[in-house]
């Protein structure tokens, strides 16, 4: 069993087997379940970003016909809910004190924090009648001072969001040698130096958020369907923390769940509050979350402030580098939220580049907005946009070329396996290869003619570069098993979770591939408590570094349990048995059963060895990630910019991606062309914007601008896999984000470097019309 | 959604009736507006009276030096349509950039106009152009239409059946798209009719407005570069998010004289 078998569609762009179903209108959401009895709740929401709650006057909504129950922050507190935590990996202050953890109920009591907040919960026969109920809810507030911005919040004197957290700082973090990085920046020769905006996004998933709660009196258990990335994970909390239930007694489900992007990773009030509905009045409760009301409560990403410095030799030799951050977490801590400002945003620093020192501080800052959790990437954007940001910055400053300081920087492929200086494990790779190969994509020939074209017409034509390297992360354990049922399909369910990205194609593949069977013979589910006993969902594209390696675990153990089946109808021992092109045989005799033959056996007694039990083949195993995997690559863009106007348009992207082995090409290439989307939306078009008192000024898609699809060039994306990891079985570095790690830096160098002629050094994301017409015209000033 | 009721008048003497009769009525035209806002709820008509199968609303008539469009003709239909295409490809070009290919197919001309959206493209097109506005009771000269943000000298009740064009010498339509609605975040038409030259700016201001000043600079010499050195006060222009006010004015004259060189051109 060294090499997967040839048969085994490693390799092979499988087309999507869920498309036709979601394509169809055939997906079945949140909002598709229906079920007896079922009641629906409507949550009423904060209008303000920061007040005391003084009086709550429920009792004319409560009257209306057809509402069934009302509840606020009062009933919440008597009724002894826990709060939710926060899961944060980093949880200590660079003095060692802890992290500052104000409770977060899933219903604001007394006070409310943000915009959005939940401040009662109206359960009626219909969602119409419900929201009609929330009008008739009176609530008295007593504002205070409300404080959103990140200088503003860190500042002396602003308000604060938590009394348990002095400054409004919930963690001060540092990580790697601050010695060691000062004597490299007494030593350079320049020192370059950077502030930089990561602006605050949203993921505004297709399918809004949204739960169906069920209660069993007699059991006592709770099933909850959610629009969820995170079931297992999310089920401990809910149930152990919120709830206050043993775990054994909430069955936790998402069904289809359309896109999540890391604003479902988290525990939402919404689904705990829910539940306790469905206990109260005896029905089920659904609740769909409205756009608008996504926009409040979503978690949101990003919004980082930095100052990034770059020491470099006079002949552009990188030495040291220094970045501190300020990042919002909004009003609570989120799920995973101080980890990614601090360490989330730490590992990747210096990106594939070679520095003699590196030193990364950030405090996670409380403000009066939407909490903030993972947004794809979360962290390894921010730092990719920072070294490749700083990296064009100081060429055009200092005077260098930006391709030539970054040939001379890359890490070479002899300095692997290597620890960088933020202890990542960066096992194999070859970077410079990656880059080159990129550019030699780029049509770079060409170019000037593009350059003079765009010119001709008035415009400004520019070329931007980044070279990225990111870490995988999430649950490091994932749970296959398979199932073969009589009716002859079998049944592979895994605890990693699709969102869209096509679990249920590639998972299916590496089976029937394995085993070699039919793909259509697989029936796969995943998003549910019960079909595994464990799963880490999804995020940090984990999905088949560990995912897939715990269904090629399993399906090497169905082999190895094959073996043993058919050693003992040949009559030897199952180290003389070999499994290919779907047949167990023992080389040198005429023994050949096909694996259909001895799933048959494996369910007949008479054929089994002694002590084997029917259904042997019907395994679960649980693979274990060891280290996080290196996913690197290089990114490019060209750019057009209308300078009269300030519009940028993408006209060209090229990508290499050093992912390891590839599964499913067209898979791969859906994520990374996705994750370029998503990027070019953060570079050009998206940003959430709070105003001074905590309004929510984007609050719907008329302000919130996403990408369209003619925002987004044409991409060509090509795969380095010279360099498989031995971290998991399958030799994956993961894919998922990798796509909006490389493209907010690329689309920004392009622009600046169109814009060099103007004087133009740096602009911040978004890059609007008008950001970028000011930029020029201040430049020009 | 609130609960509402709903008809469906065969004509213009029942719509009319089905209004009078309705505790606050309101027209559905392409429902491009009226739907969204219904949706979140901020819009509670007790009684939607949709316009759609009164046939007088339909249809494009070329006659002469005039096009007549008719007030429930959808946008698709008048970028598609070949007299239109011929004798004011600017409105056809602009009728084309609409929103996307579903507002296109649903949204009505007279929808439009009569909602009078401070970044909506037609009230442009109709200003721009010197359109005549036909309702049920009169003839409304475009000039006298528009009356501030979502308003217009419509009455109560009243009803666009047409809207009357009259083909220009030339005319052209440049629009910069609002980065999250694709609205006109300022959209400017420019147009010769005759010896008259006019100049629309919608997007820019609370509502639709001529630039005065440019149509008298392009009425003695109908180029671009007779725009240069006009410049548009930033004083009363939208200022938001988006677009500040100065940009705005920016772009009007940034988007003039463009629309003034591809009207030429």
């Amino acid at each position: 069993m060294s090499k997967i078998s040839e048969k085994n569609l490693i390799g092979e762009s499988v087309r999507r087997r869920e498309d036709f179903r979601f394509l169809t209108g055939r997906g079945r959401y949140i909002d598709d379940i229906k079920l007896d009895g079922m009641a629906h709740a409507a949550m009423l929401r904060s209008p303000h970003a920061h007040a005391d709650i003084t009086k709550i006057d429920a009792s004319a909504a409560s009257e209306i016909e057809g509402v069934l129950c009302v509840f606020t922050g009062a009933e919440w507190k008597a009724a002894g809910y826990g709060t939710i935590p926060t899961k944060s990996a980093v949880r200590k202050f660079k003095d060692g004190s802890d992290l500052k953890e104000p409770p977060h109920h899933a219903i604001a009591i007394d006070r409310v924090r943000h915009v959005g907040e939940i401040v009662a919960v109206v359960v009626a026969e219909t969602r119409d009648i419900a929201k009609e109920a929330l009008d008739a809810i009176e609530v008295y507030y007593a504002p205070l001072p409300a404080v959103t911005g990140l200088k503003q919040a860190a500042a002396e004197g602003a308000p604060q969001v938590w009394d348990l957290a002095p400054g409004n700082v919930c963690l001060d973090f540092g990580l790697g040698n601050e010695e060691a990085q000062k004597k490299a920046f007494a030593e350079a020769d320049h020192i370059v130096t950077l502030d930089l905006v990561n602006n605050r996004v949203t993921a505004v998933p297709i399918e809004p958020r949204g739960a169906v709660a069920g209660y069993d009196a007699a059991s006592e258990n709770f099933t909850l369907w959610n629009s969820s990335q995170n079931i297992h994970a999310n089920r401990d909390t809910i149930a152990e923390a919120a709830l206050k239930i043993d775990k054994s007694k909430l069955h936790h489900l998402a069904p289809d769940v359309g896109g999540g992007f890391g604003a479902k990773n988290g525990v939402y009030p919404e689904p705990i509050l829910i539940c306790h509905a469905a206990r109260l009045i005896g029905r089920p409760v659904k609740w769909i979350n409205d756009r608008a009301e996504s926009f409040l409560s979503d978690t949101h990403g990003r919004d980082q402030v930095s100052t990034v410095q770059l020491a470099l030799d006079k002949d552009g030799q990188f030495r040291g580098l220094r970045t501190e951050t300020l990042g919002n977490l909004g009003a609570y801590c989120g799920t995973v939220g101080p980890f990614t400002p601090t360490g989330g945003s730490s590992r990747t620093q210096g990106g594939p580049y070679k520095f003699d020192a590196i030193y990364y501080t950030a405090k996670a800052i409380f403000t009066n907005t939407a909490p903030l959790d993972p947004y794809r990437g979360a962290g390894r954007p921010e730092a990719s946009y920072q070294i490749d940001r700083i990296i064009d910055y100081a060429a055009d400053v200092l005077g260098f070329d930006a391709d030539e300081l970054r040939r001379k920087n890359l890490v070479p492929k002899a300095m692997l396996p290597m620890k960088t200086p933020m202890g990542l494990d960066v096992d194999c790779g070859d970077f410079p290869e990656v880059y080159k190969r990129t550019m030699a994509m780029t049509d770079r020939a060409g170019y000037a003619k593009r350059k003079a074209d765009s010119e001709a017409r008035g415009m400004k034509r520019g070329f931007g570069v980044c070279a990225y390297l990111e870490c995988t992360g999430g649950g490091p354990k994932e749970h296959a098993v398979v199932n073969f049922r009589d009716d002859g399909k079998v049944g592979l369910a895994v605890g990693s979770h699709s969102t869209g990205m096509g679990h249920e194609t590639a998972f299916s593949q590496l089976l029937a591939g394995h085993l070699w069977l039919a793909i259509d013979d697989v029936v796969f589910t995943q998003g549910d408590t019960d079909a595994t006993p464990l799963g880490g969902g999804h995020g940090g594209s984990r999905g088949m570094e560990v995912g897939g390696s715990a269904v090629l675990q399993t399906s090497r153990a169905v082999v190895a349990k094959g073996k043993e089946i058919a050693a003992h109808l040949f009559e030897t021992t199952s180290d003389k048995i070999e499994f290919e092109d779907g047949s167990f045989f023992e080389p040198g005799t005429n023994h050949t059963m096909t694996i259909r033959d001895v799933i048959d056996a494996s369910n007949d007694p008479d054929k089994l060895p002694d002590g084997v039990q029917p259904g042997c083949l019907n395994i679960g195993t649980t693979f274990e990630r060891g280290i996080i995997s290196i996913p690197n690559g290089s990114h490019a863009a060209e750019v057009e910019v209308d300078p009269e106007t300030g519009v940028v348009k993408a006209t060209h992207y090229w990508v290499v991606d050093d992912f390891g082995t590839i599964i499913n090409p067209l898979l791969a290439d859906g994520q990374v062309m996705g994750g370029v989307a998503q990027g070019i939306g953060q570079a050009l078009l998206e940003e959430i914007v709070y105003d001074e008192t905590g309004q929510l000024l984007t609050g719907s898609l008329m302000d919130y601008a996403m990408p369209r699809a003619d925002d987004i060039p044409p991409m060509h994306v090509g795969y380095f896999e010279d360099a498989p990891t031995a971290k998991n079985l399958l030799g994956v570095k993961g894919a998922g984000e990798a796509g909006c790690v490389g493209a907010p830096p690329a689309i920004v160098n392009a622009v600046c470097d169109a814009l060099k002629g103007y004087g133009v050094k740096h602009i911040d994301m978004p890059l609007t019309p008008e950001k970028v017409w000011r930029a020029i015209r201040a430049a020009q000033a | 959604m609130y609960p509402f009721d709903v008809k469906i008048p065969t004509d213009l003497a029942a719509a009319r009736k089905a209004f009078e009769d309705a505790d606050d009525g309101l027209f559905l035209a392409g429902g491009q507006t009226l739907i969204p806002v219904m949706k979140q709820r901020l819009a509670m008509p007790g009684t939607v009276i949709a316009l759609e199968r009164i046939s007088d609303l339909a249809g494009i008539k070329a006659g002469g030096s005039e096009i007549t469009i008719g007030a429930m003709t959808r946008h698709a239909a008048v970028a598609a349509d070949p007299d239109i295409a011929k004798a004011i490809p600017a409105l056809a070009k602009l009728a084309g950039g609409i929103g996307d290919p579903q507002v296109r197919n649903r949204g009505t001309i007279g929808g439009s106009l009569a909602n009078n959206d401070p970044a909506a493209d037609y009230p442009a097109a109709a200003l721009g152009l010197g359109a005549t506005i036909i309702t049920d009771k009169r003839e409304i000269a475009v000039d006298q239409f528009f009356k501030g943000m979502f308003e217009t000298a419509l009455d109560a009740g009243e009803i666009i059946t047409a809207v009357r064009f009259p083909m220009p010498e030339c005319a052209a339509y440049v629009k910069l798209q609002h980065p999250a609605t694709r609205f006109a975040m300022v959209g400017v038409m420019v147009a010769k009719v005759g010896s008259t030259v006019r100049v629309a700016v919608t997007g820019a201001a609370p509502s639709v407005f001529r630039a005065t000043e440019m149509e008298a600079a392009l009425t003695l010499k109908f180029e671009p570069n007779a725009l240069d050195g006009i410049t548009i006060a930033a004083d009363g222009l939208n200022n938001d998010i988006h677009a500040s006010r100065e940009y705005r004015a920016h772009l009007i004259g940034v988007l003039a004289r463009r629309a003034a060189q591809e009207a030429i051109s």
